[in-house]
C-alpha cells in the first residue's frame, strides 16, 4: 500500500494538508512531506525525491545522502540492480568508444567525468581507451561535489594501472559551476547516474556546453522511465518495495534509498530530457536516447555544433 | 451538386466547362507529393561530414576510419562520430539515399523518346548500378553489402531497396495502380539486389557480364510477371464465374 501511496505524491500531500492523518504510509516519505509544507518563502524550490525543498537546501541534503552511502555504494548498486548496472556502464562506455587509435599527446582526448565519485566510469573509459584503441595518452578528470565519494574513488584508483600516471585526476567541484575547467577544452563529458541529483539540471547542461570543444560530446547515463506498462508494474514494485528495504538491511540507511527511488520517479522522461539537451544548443544523434533494459536506464547524447 | 457534376466531367476532359473547373479547384484540394520539395534526408552537419567521408571511401573503404576522416576534415573531433549511432552503416545508408535521390537528375527521358517501360526501367537500373563504379566504391561494395546484411541493419536496408525500386518505377513513368503495383516493386527489388551482388564480383570489361545478367533477370521478370498476371486474371475469372453460379442457385452472396 505504501508504494501505491508514494506513487501519487499530490494525493498524499492533499491528504496531509486536509488534516487527515497520513499514518498509512509506512516509509518516512509522508512524514517528510509534512515537514516540507512550508518551504522558505523567498527562495526557489526544487525536488528532493517527492519532497519540495528550497534550492539552497537540496545540495546539502544530497550531500548527506551520498556521504552516508559512499562506502557501501557498489555493494548496494549490485544488490539493487541485480548486477545489471555493470552491464549498463559497460554499454555506455562501449558506445562512446573513448580514445583514439592514432594516439599521440597532441590528439589525446580529455574526458571530464562529472559525478564520477567512485571512478566506475572513469576506470572503464581508460580501460577501453587503452585496451581497445591502444590509446595511452587520453586523460580523465573525475569531478564530484561530494568529497567522501571522491575519496572512495581515489582510494580505488590505487588498485588500477592508472594511479600516478597523470591520466587520472580527481577534483571536488559543482557541475553547475565548473570554474576549474576552461571553455572549449573537453572532448567528452560524461555523467552517469548523477544528473538526477543536481539542483539545477539546465545549468549543468549549459555548463557542459561551455566546457566542451566544438564537436565534443555530452553523454549521460541515467535512470529513466520504463516503456512497457506491464514491466513498469513489476519494476515499481521492486524499486519502491525492495530497494529501501535492502538499503535498510545492508547499508543501515533507509531514507537515502527511499530518496533514490523517489528521485528516479521525478526525473524527466526520455523525450523531455532530450528536449532539455537540444534546448541547450546540442545536436542529438537519431532520436537522442537509447533505452537500456526496457527504459530502466537510458543513455542520452548531445554533440556541440 | 455542382461538385458531383464536376467529378463526372473530369472523366471526359473534353466536356469540362470552364466554370466547372474553377468550382472544382475551390472544392477539391489535391495534394501531390511531387509538387512539394522533399525535406532534406539528413541534417546539414551530418550530411557535410558524411559526404566528406564518402570521398575517402575509395581509399579507406566503408570503415570507421573513413567516418573519422569526415569528422576531422570538417573541423570536428573524433568524438563527434557519436553523431552516427549506427557507425559505418550510417555512411552506407547516406550513400544509398543520396544515390537514389540523384537518379532523377542523372536520367531524364526525352518526351518523344519511344522507349518501352522495360527499356526505361533497364536504363534507370543500370544508371544506379553504374554509380557504384563511377564513385569508385565498387571495390568496397562487398563490405557494404556485408554491413547491410547485419541483423540490426536489415530492416533499414530492405526499406531503402524498396524505396529505390519504387523510385525507378516512378521515374520510368509507370502509373499502374492495382495489385501489380506491389509485385512489380518486389520483382524489381529482387532483380536489383541480385544484379548488385553479381556486379561486386564481376571482373569483365565494363561490366559486360553484369549487363547481360540484368537483361536476363528482367527477361525472367517479364515471363514470370506475365504468367503470374495471367494466373491472377484466370483466378479472378473463375471466382467471378463461381459467384455468378452461386447466385443463379439463389444463394445470397
Amino acid at each position: 500500500m505504501a508504494s501505491r501511496l508514494l506513487l501519487r505524491p499530490s494525493r498524499a500531500l492533499a491528504a496531509s494538508s486536509a488534516g487527515i492523518s497520513p499514518t498509512r504510509a509506512l516509509s518516512s516519505c509522508a512524514r517528510r512531506l509534512q515537514q516540507s509544507q512550508s518551504p522558505e518563502e523567498d527562495g526557489r524550490t526544487t525536488h528532493f525525491g517527492f519532497e519540495t525543498v528550497p534550492e539552497a537546501e537540496k545540495e546539502a541534503r544530497v550531500g548527506k545522502v551520498f556521504s552516508s552511502v559512499a562506502s557501501s555504494y557498489d555493494t548496494m548498486n549490485d544488490l539493487m540492480s541485480l548486477g545489471i548496472h555493470r552491464l549498463w556502464k559497460d554499454q555506455f562506455v562501449r558506445s562512446l568508444n573513448p580514445g583514439t587509435r592514432t594516439s599521440s599527446p597532441g590528439n589525446a582526448w580529455s574526458i571530464l567525468d562529472i559525478a564520477g565519485g567512485t571512478g566506475d566510469i572513469a576506470f572503464r573509459m581508460l580501460d577501453h581507451a587503452t585496451n581497445i584503441n591502444g590509446d595511452l595518452h587520453s586523460k580523465v578528470l573525475v569531478s564530484d561535489i561530494n568529497p567522501d565519494m571522491l575519496a572512495e574513488g581515489e582510494k580505488r584508483s590505487l588498485q588500477t594501472p592508472y594511479a600516478n600516471t597523470g591520466r587520472l585526476d580527481f577534483k571536488v567541484g559543482n557541475a553547475e559551476k565548473l570554474d576549474f575547467v576552461e571553455s572549449d577544452s573537453i572532448d567528452l563529458y560524461t555523467v552517469a547516474f548523477g544528473i538526477r541529483n543536481f539542483t539545477d539540471k539546465e545549468a549543468a547542461i549549459h555548463e557542459a556546453f561551455r566546457v566542451l570543444k566544438p564537436g565534443g560530446v555530452f553523454a549521460c547515463l541515467e535512470f529513466s522511465h520504463v516503456d512497457s506498462a506491464l514491466f513498469n508494474m513489476v519494476y515499481k514494485r521492486w524499486s519502491f518495495g525492495a530497494i529501501p528495504l535492502i538499503g535498510q538491511v545492508v547499508a543501515g540507511d533507509r531514507d537515502s534509498y527511499q530518496y533514490l527511488v523517489e528521485s528516479i520517479e521525478k526525473f524527466p522522461t526520455q523525450e523531455e530530457f532530450t528536449g532539455m539537451i537540444e534546448k541547450a544548443g546540442f545536436m542529438v544523434p537519431g532520436k537522442g536516447y537509447e533505452n537500456l533494459t526496457g527504459g530502466i536506464a537510458s543513455i542520452h547524447k548531445g554533440i556541440k555544433p | 451538386m455542382a461538385l458531383r457534376r464536376c467529378r463526372i466531367h473530369k472523366l471526359s476532359p473534353t466536356l469540362t466547362g470552364k466554370k466547372c473547373v474553377s468550382s472544382t479547384q475551390s472544392a477539391v484540394r489535391t495534394y501531390y507529393s511531387i509538387h512539394h520539395p522533399d525535406p532534406a534526408p539528413f541534417p546539414p552537419i551530418q550530411a557535410q561530414i558524411l559526404s566528406t567521408a564518402l570521398k575517402n571511401v575509395p581509399r579507406l573503404g566503408f570503415s570507421r576510419d573513413a567516418l573519422l576522416s569526415g569528422c576531422r576534415e570538417n573541423g570536428y573531433l573524433e568524438a563527434s562520430a557519436q553523431l552516427f549511432p549506427r557507425g559505418v552503416y550510417d555512411l552506407i545508408h547516406y550513400y544509398l539515399v543520396t544515390q537514389r535521390l540523384a537518379l532523377k537528375e542523372k536520367v531524364q527521358f526525352q518526351q518523344d523518346a519511344k522507349l518501352s517501360l522495360t527499356q526505361k526501367v533497364k536504363t534507370l537500373t543500370w544508371a544506379r548500378l553504374q554509380a557504384n563504379v563511377d564513385d569508385g566504391i565498387i571495390e568496397h561494395w562487398q563490405d557494404a553489402l556485408g554491413h547491410m546484411s547485419l541483423l540490426e541493419n536489415i530492416p533499414a536496408s530492405l526499406k531503402e531497396l524498396g524505396n529505390l525500386s519504387d523510385e525507378i518505377w516512378y521515374l520510368s513513368g509507370d502509373t499502374q495502380v492495382d495489385f501489380g503495383w506491389y509485385t512489380k516493386r518486389a520483382q524489381l527489388a529482387a532483380v536489383y539486389a541480385a544484379t548488385e551482388t553479381f556486379m561486386s564480383t564481376d571482373r569483365s570489361k565494363d561490366y559486360a557480364d553484369t549487363k547481360e545478367f540484368l537483361d536476363r533477370r528482367l527477361g525472367d521478370v517479364r515471363v514470370v510477371g506475365g504468367t503470374v498476371g495471367g494466373a491472377m486474371s484466370y483466378m479472378g475469372w473463375i471466382a467471378g464465374n463461381g459467384l455468378g453460379l452461386a447466385r443463379s442457385w439463389g444463394m445470397k452472396v
